[in-house]
């Protein structure tokens, strides 16, 4: 890290005025209060809202959309420096000296979260329309989704700590209460307790974070924080960063906070794609990045971030590489992609825009796939294992045709996204410089051969090969409510990294709030040149392990005939013997501590607070006289105790 | 210092020191015999001990008014109540003894040595000054003084436990007083009943040809078992009491109540912590 | 002084002077207490029920009203005093005691209307508590219907205690306060309807346990006695500014005071009373301890340590942490493996205690005011807690064993939801009541220098968390036993109780500002001396 890198980013994001909104930006709250207004009408409405429950449910996101875009505008026709606005709703809590505002704060960071929240949110809901449609609940889920975007809302436009707080428990409950939607099934049940669980830790951190905040700064509002930060010294900034870490890693699903993810996955398709890809886990990232002036006065908490992010994409990809569910290897890799997001933020303001802009390229890809993973399942008679599929491609070409483009983009080939937004993280880890940076980047860099081994398993398994379908299946294409949201999300997943990265478009817009990176050293470096090689790489074992047995003649294959050729030479024997078994050992070594590790430590956790809560409980004997003894020993100690302070 | 000698010099001499030190044995020893006495009418008595050396403690310091109140009240008509109820239940009725949690005793011994030690460097360590002047405050103005403090700076207080008698009274009767809600049977109807049940005859009263003629004591019969119609059933069914054999060899008139089951009636079987 | 003037002095003695205006809300409650004793004897059985409920609403919006007409006298805060000591100096009316009492009068409603429901068939208490368990006499009383009606009185009367006991100026009135508000408690939980030998159990336990806290606590006034030669509380005060000889008597009377308040308080290690308290006495009647005994104790033990014992915050710092930190930690931990609705929320309550003790560490007008706020709204949800507890029967009565509530979601989603929505507040979950109270008891124990006790109060919260949810996953997500509870449709009191208690929590979630702002102005000037 050099000295202007360091030096750039506390100027730029503590010293920007933030301006009370005026002219349409003021409406900025209706944003938040249409999904609101919708869950109340859906869940509060009972069944006489059932007829056109999820009409309201799509509209109200939607019209959020409207605002969205509208305060964009509006803030486009400001200059650079005056983009963040706030919006006072009103006074939420003042405790003595201490005062919070309800209010929004409007600026390029949240903005971005914004529309794709509500873009992205109200493609989901349209596609749930056609999905949840034999559901009798479907107006419950529409009520649940619609409290989910406005929390999810809540959460990114808050202009201060507390506020964001807010949103974060309520995505949190939401998230909850979709993981458990089909409650018929234990495992969902179990599913939405262990996410309520685990996510209490990160909350802890959090919660404490704020605690600590008010003790140093005697505020939370982001400004007041920020603009103190530099004052309160390197130790209370490292605190306050591995604590916000803490909760970043529970609500991002990042290593050691990841376990919940994957059983999340008990939630109807939608919600996947939503909350558990697109927006809430994303969560954690926007945490660590609206914190950038907190995080760029420590190195350690920095460097936390950076390890975070790279063991958990590598945790993910493998995980990924493990799982038959379709949709347990999307979320593994949702982990591991939002462990590329965690490590661009922890690289300071040289990743901070890198990691956004893969946050919503991700969230266009990744919504995508999840839908068509959706999508067949749905005409799959919710079957999800992968070896029950193959050839869907023939009866599902739409669907098909846009989890291909998905799949493009997230394993990063020009000119998809994920190119675009991948390969700067990859350099601006190698950037770091020192033995941590080139750690960072080979993991990042390896990461994205990992990825492109098992989305293209994914894909070939599931469009290509054999029809290996259940007996009582006959899949057909799904109807247009559920093609149209994914072809819409397949067209961002194609072009939005395009559009956001070439000509510096995103970084400039966004470099007032997280200060810019270095200037990029045009499109193809030799990081670049590695990385697709790996891409290639990866997706050629995949082919050679899944594609070319059952079927010769894929379009992956015709795609890179020449390094497959070559590849081809070395054998199944080589295959075999370089990566299958050891990648087989791997991935079996990483589930082995998936369940056993990071689970044993919740689960043994849990069983020494049950376990005290046993012993403690035999004390309450039910016996009067044994009452007054504890009594008396409390006596004893209480009375010691003061008489010892006077000592 | 010793805070008892600072009390006892503070006040009227030598005669007072002698008196305190008297009582002070006495009053602790009671007071010691009252926990341990496992029968309820010798606590009783001990209680009225304790009490009565209070009250000529409170005399000798000075208080008289207060001496005569802790005879009157305490002495006179609370623990009479005590004793009546101790009658009607049965005079030498004994609670269990026997200790049925393991280390209580133990436990409950080294809590109540500590806090007594702890309290007693309390004491010892303050340093308590001559107390003020015997002035008039205590003796022949006394009764005046605490009138004075009653009814201006303490009136509300005072007043206020009228609100707690109040509540005691009501309390008694919601616990004690059963309303009818059936028609008093008539003298007719009375000996109607008798007549057609088992007994026309009056039943045999409590103690007839026993050794003791307490409440809960069963008539014997003549062949020397007990009766257990002489007893009132609620007296009967009261554990610990009416256990008693009456005389050697003669075999227990009713089966004995499950002992050592103080903790209270417990009717759920899903409480913490089992009874052992 | 001779002797001779002293008579003199003593035959002439000025008539107290007693603020009638002042004291009137607590008159009024007394009046309405001892109103109901003459209609307990005056009036026939039928028509008691009617009268009492009259008596005892209309007393307690006598004194909502008479409480914000004192709070509103200008003078009484005039030129920045913080209140007027009344009644001879035995009662303090200031900021903090004007809002407790309030706080302790609407809770009060609140149980009264639990208290008095009868909407299926009969009231939840015992028809003869004279007649033995299980007797014939028992049985003919209940097929009667009768109920005690006694209930009213009492209610009034503890209700009465419980406003007088945080605005005692002196330890004398705060003692006969304490009894005049355990008192008819210790006989409340005894009158039970149903399962009448947990009942009795509980009030045997309650009063021996209660009268063994009381002790200490008169032993402790006794050694503050032997301190400062007075009761009162500013001369407590000033004695530890000044006399620093004997200090040995104040601290071990602090202890022994604290041990007496902190019983009441249900703070560990003086809990164990709570849990069996709580699950055996009439649900209505636990709702009544679990919101208004614990307001009513938590202020007298602010008065009593940031007045007497205010200058020695640093000398009674340590202990409180301990118990803070126990009582946090036990509740909610021994909480988790509870398999009684009651007994888990009594756990709660323990928990919740330890979390406004943290405020109470802080000593400082922010903490009192985060108190003030915490116990209004922690009251208010749990009364509605406690409400939903009621309404879910089985044919033996209320069907409290958590096992019985699986699938509750499914078979009356609304009460399981409101019961959900509870249970989110007391985990402080936010845009609930409960988080504001949290944050605001954190935000201040945070500000006072006790950021450990914050760290642990937040982990405990986590934890508590746990138990809430587990039973959240248990109505929603678990299938229905098949012999389970049927819920009974809330009659008009009891659904006004869970209706107001679910507003509360709402309104006081999203927007706690007003209340807030009225809890600091009240605890601006802190208590009076």
């Amino acid at each position: 890290m050099t000295g202007t890198l360091a030096g750039l980013p506390m100027r730029a994001a503590s010293a920007l005025p933030t301006l009370a909104a005026v002219g349409v930006q003021r409406t900025a709250w209706l944003m938040l209060v249409f999904p609101l207004a919708g869950a109340l009408v859906l869940l509060l409405g009972g069944r006489r809202t059932n007829r056109f429950g999820h009409v309201v449910g799509v509209a109200m996101p939607f019209a959020s959309f409207v605002v969205a875009v509208i305060t964009f505008v509006a803030m486009l026709g400001y200059p650079a420096s005056q983009r963040a606005r706030d919006v006072h709703m009103f006074t939420w809590i003042s405790v003595g000296g201490f005062h919070v505002d309800a209010g929004l704060l409007v600026d390029q960071l949240s903005i971005s979260f914004a529309l794709l929240i509500t873009g992205v949110g109200s493609l989901i809901h349209l596609f749930a329309v056609g999905y949840m449609s034999h559901d009798p609940d479907r107006r419950r889920f529409f009520g649940y989704m619609n409290l989910f975007v406005a929390a999810m809302l809540l959460l990114v436009l808050a202009d201060n700590y507390l506020l964001m707080y807010a949103g974060w428990e309520g995505v949190g409950l939401a998230s909850y209460l979709l993981i458990g939607f089909w409650q018929y099934k234990p495992s969902a049940a179990a599913a939405a307790k262990k996410a309520f669980v685990v996510n209490r830790v990160g909350v802890a951190g959090f919660s404490v974070a704020i605690m600590l905040m008010f003790a140093t700064f005697g505020t939370v509002t982001y400004t007041g924080v920020f603009g103190q930060a530099s004052s309160a010294g390197r130790g209370t900034a490292t605190a306050l960063g591995l604590l916000l870490l803490l909760g970043a890693c529970a609500k991002s699903a990042q290593v050691p906070l990841q376990s919940w993810l994957l059983d999340a996955m008990e939630g109807p398709t939608p919600v996947s794609a939503l909350i558990h890809a697109a927006t809430m886990v994303t969560a954690g990232v926007y945490l660590i990045v609206r914190s950038a002036p907190i995080f760029n006065l420590s190195m350690t908490a920095r460097l936390a971030v950076t390890v975070v992010g790279a063991v958990t994409l590598l945790f993910g990809a493998i995980i990924g590489c493990a799982k038959d569910d379709i949709k347990k290897a999307l979320a593994g890799s949702t982990m591991s992609q939002i462990g590329y997001m965690v490590l661009a933020a922890g690289l300071g303001p040289a990743g901070y825009v890198f990691a956004i802009a893969h946050l919503i390229v991700h969230g266009f890809f990744k919504a995508g796939l999840f839908l068509g993973a959706g999508a067949v399942k749905h005409e799959m008679n919710d079957e999800v294992d992968m070896r029950r599929f193959g050839g869907l491609r023939v009866v599902m070409p739409i669907t098909a045709a846009t989890f291909t483009i998905g799949w493009l983009a997230i394993i990063g080939v020009w000119p998809f996204s994920g190119f675009f937004t991948k390969d700067p993280i990859i350099a601006a880890a190698f950037a770091k410089g020192g033995i941590s940076g080139a750690l960072l980047g080979s993991a990042a860099m390896i990461g994205a051969g990992i990825t492109a081994f098992y989305m293209t398993r994914v894909l070939l398994m599931t469009f290509t090969g054999h029809r290996r379908w259940e007996p009582d299946a006959h899949p057909h294409e799904v109807p247009p409510v559920m093609t149209s949201p994914m072809i819409v999300l397949a067209i961002g997943a194609a072009g939005a990294g395009a559009f956001l990265m070439l000509g510096n478009r995103f970084v400039d817009f966004l470099s007032p709030v997280t200060g810019a990176p270095p200037a990029s050293r045009g499109l193809i470096t030799p990081v670049s040149g590695a990385t697709l090689a790996l891409v290639v790489l990866g997706a050629v074992i995949a082919w050679a392990m899944y594609g070319r047995r059952e079927i010769p003649v894929t379009a992956p294959a015709a795609r890179f005939p020449v390094v497959a050729a070559r590849k081809d030479l070395y054998g199944d024997a080589v295959n075999e013997a370089v990566f299958m078994r050891p990648g087989q050992w791997l991935t079996r070594l990483s589930v082995y501590f998936d369940n056993r590790g990071v689970d044993g430590l919740v689960n043994t956790l849990a069983a020494t607070v049950g376990g005290s809560s046993g012993r403690l409980r035999r004390v309450q004997t039910g016996f009067v006289r044994s009452y007054a003894l504890s009594m008396l020993v409390g006596a004893v100690l209480l009375v010691g105790v003061l008489l010892l302070v006077r000592i | 210092m010793n805070a008892a000698h600072v009390l006892a010099a503070s006040t009227v001499g030598a005669g007072a020191v002698v008196a305190f030190w008297i009582l002070a044995v006495i009053s602790v020893a009671a007071a010691l015999g009252l926990v341990l006495a496992p029968r309820a009418v010798h606590g009783a008595v001990l209680l009225a001990v304790v009490m009565l050396s209070l009250a000529v403690l409170y005399g000798v310091a000075g208080a008289p008014f207060l001496a005569f109140v802790q005879i009157i009240v305490y002495t006179g008509a609370v623990l009479m109540l005590f004793l009546f109820v101790l009658m009607i239940v049965g005079v030498s009725a004994a609670d269990s003894m026997r200790e049925t949690i393991r280390g209580q005793r133990l436990a409950a011994g080294l809590a109540g040595i500590g806090l007594l030690v702890l309290l007693a460097l309390v004491v010892g360590h303050a340093a308590i000054g001559p107390a003020a002047p015997a002035g008039s405050n205590y003796g022949v103005l006394n009764v005046q003084r605490l009138a004075q403090l009653i009814f201006t700076r303490y009136v509300f207080p005072f007043e206020l436990t009228s609100a707690l008698l109040i509540t005691a009274a009501l309390g008694a009767m919601v616990l004690a007083h059963r309303e009818r809600t059936s028609p008093k049977p008539s003298q007719r109807d009375l000996a109607r009943q008798r007549v057609r049940g088992d007994h026309p005859a009056p039943l045999p009263g409590p103690g007839v040809y026993a050794r003791g003629d307490a409440a809960d004591m069963p008539a014997l019969l003549p062949d020397g078992t007990p009766s257990p119609l002489s007893l009132n059933p609620v007296m009967a069914r009261r554990r610990g009491s009416a256990i008693r054999v009456p005389g050697p060899g003669v075999p227990a008139p009713l089966p004995p109540g499950e002992p050592g089951k103080d903790g209270g009636p417990d009717a759920e079987p899903d409480r913490e912590g089992a009874h052992p | 002084m001779t002797s001779l003037s002293g008579a003199l002095a003593a035959a002439t003695i000025t008539p107290p002077h007693i603020e009638y205006g002042q004291l009137s809300p607590l008159l009024v409650v007394f009046g309405a207490a001892v109103a109901g004793v003459l209609v307990e004897a005056f009036v026939p059985r039928e028509r008691r029920r009617a009268f009492h409920l009259v008596i005892a609403l209309g007393g307690l919006v006598a004194a909502f009203a008479l409480i914000i007409s004192v709070a509103a006298t200008p003078s009484l805060f005039a030129h920045g005093s913080p209140g007027h000591v009344v009644a001879m100096g035995a009662v303090g009316v200031d900021g903090p005691t004007l809002f407790i009492q309030g706080t302790i009068v609407v809770l009060a409603f609140v149980s009264v209307l639990l208290i008095a429901e009868s909407s299926h068939g009969v009231s939840p208490f015992a028809a003869q508590a004279a007649a033995v368990p299980g007797s014939a006499e028992e049985r003919e009383g209940l097929l009667r219907g009768i109920s005690h009606t006694e209930v009213y009185p009492l209610t009034l009367f503890a209700v009465g205690g419980m406003m007088l006991f945080p605005a005692a100026n002196d330890l004398l009135t705060m003692f006969v306060a304490l009894e005049v508000l355990s008192l008819p408690l210790y006989l409340l939980c005894g009158l039970a309807r149903r399962r009448r030998l947990i009942s009795q159990e509980a009030a045997m336990k309650y009063f021996l346990l209660g009268a063994f806290s009381s002790a200490f606590f008169l032993f402790g006034v006794a050694m503050l006695y032997g301190y400062s030669g007075s009761v009162s509380l500013s001369a407590i005060a000033a004695a530890a500014a000044t006399n620093v000889s004997s200090a040995t008597l104040l601290y071990a009377g602090i202890a022994l005071v604290g041990i007496g308040l902190l019983f009441k308080i249900g703070a560990v290690p003086f809990q164990s009373w709570k849990p069996d308290v709580y699950q055996g006495a009439p649900t209505a009647v636990t709702a009544l301890m679990a919101s208004c005994t614990v307001v009513s104790a938590f202020g007298g033990l602010l008065r009593v340590f940031y007045v007497a014992f205010g200058q020695l915050t640093w000398d009674w710092r340590p202990a409180m942490w301990g118990v803070a930190i126990l009582t946090m930690l036990a509740g909610a931990i021994i909480a988790i493996t509870q398999t009684d609705v009651k007994r888990m929320l009594a756990y709660s309550s323990i928990a919740h205690g330890g979390f406004v003790l943290t405020a109470v560490v802080a000593a400082t007008a922010a903490g009192l005011s985060a108190s003030l706020f915490y116990l209004a709204v922690y009251g208010l949800t749990t009364i509605g807690a406690f409400a939903v507890v009621t309404l879910v029967r089985d044919p033996a009565g209320e069907a409290n064993h958590l096992s019985k509530w699986a699938g509750l979601g499914k078979r009356s989603p609304w009460l399981a939801g409101v019961f959900a929505f509870f249970l989110l507040a007391f985990a402080g979950i936010p845009l609930t009541s409960g988080f504001a109270g949290k944050f605001a008891v954190f935000q201040a124990a945070a500000a006072g220098g006790a950021l450990p006790l914050v760290i642990i109060g937040v982990l405990a919260s986590a934890v508590a968390a746990f138990f809430y949810v587990r039973v959240i996953v248990l109505m929603f997500f678990s299938d229905p036993a098949p012999d389970g509870p049927t819920v009974v449709t809330p009659g008009l009191f009891t659904g006004a109780a869970v209706a107001v208690g679910a507003a509360a929590t709402l309104v006081f979630g999203i927007a706690p500002e007003p209340l807030l702002a009225l809890a600091s102005h009240a605890a601006a000037h802190l208590f009076v001396r």
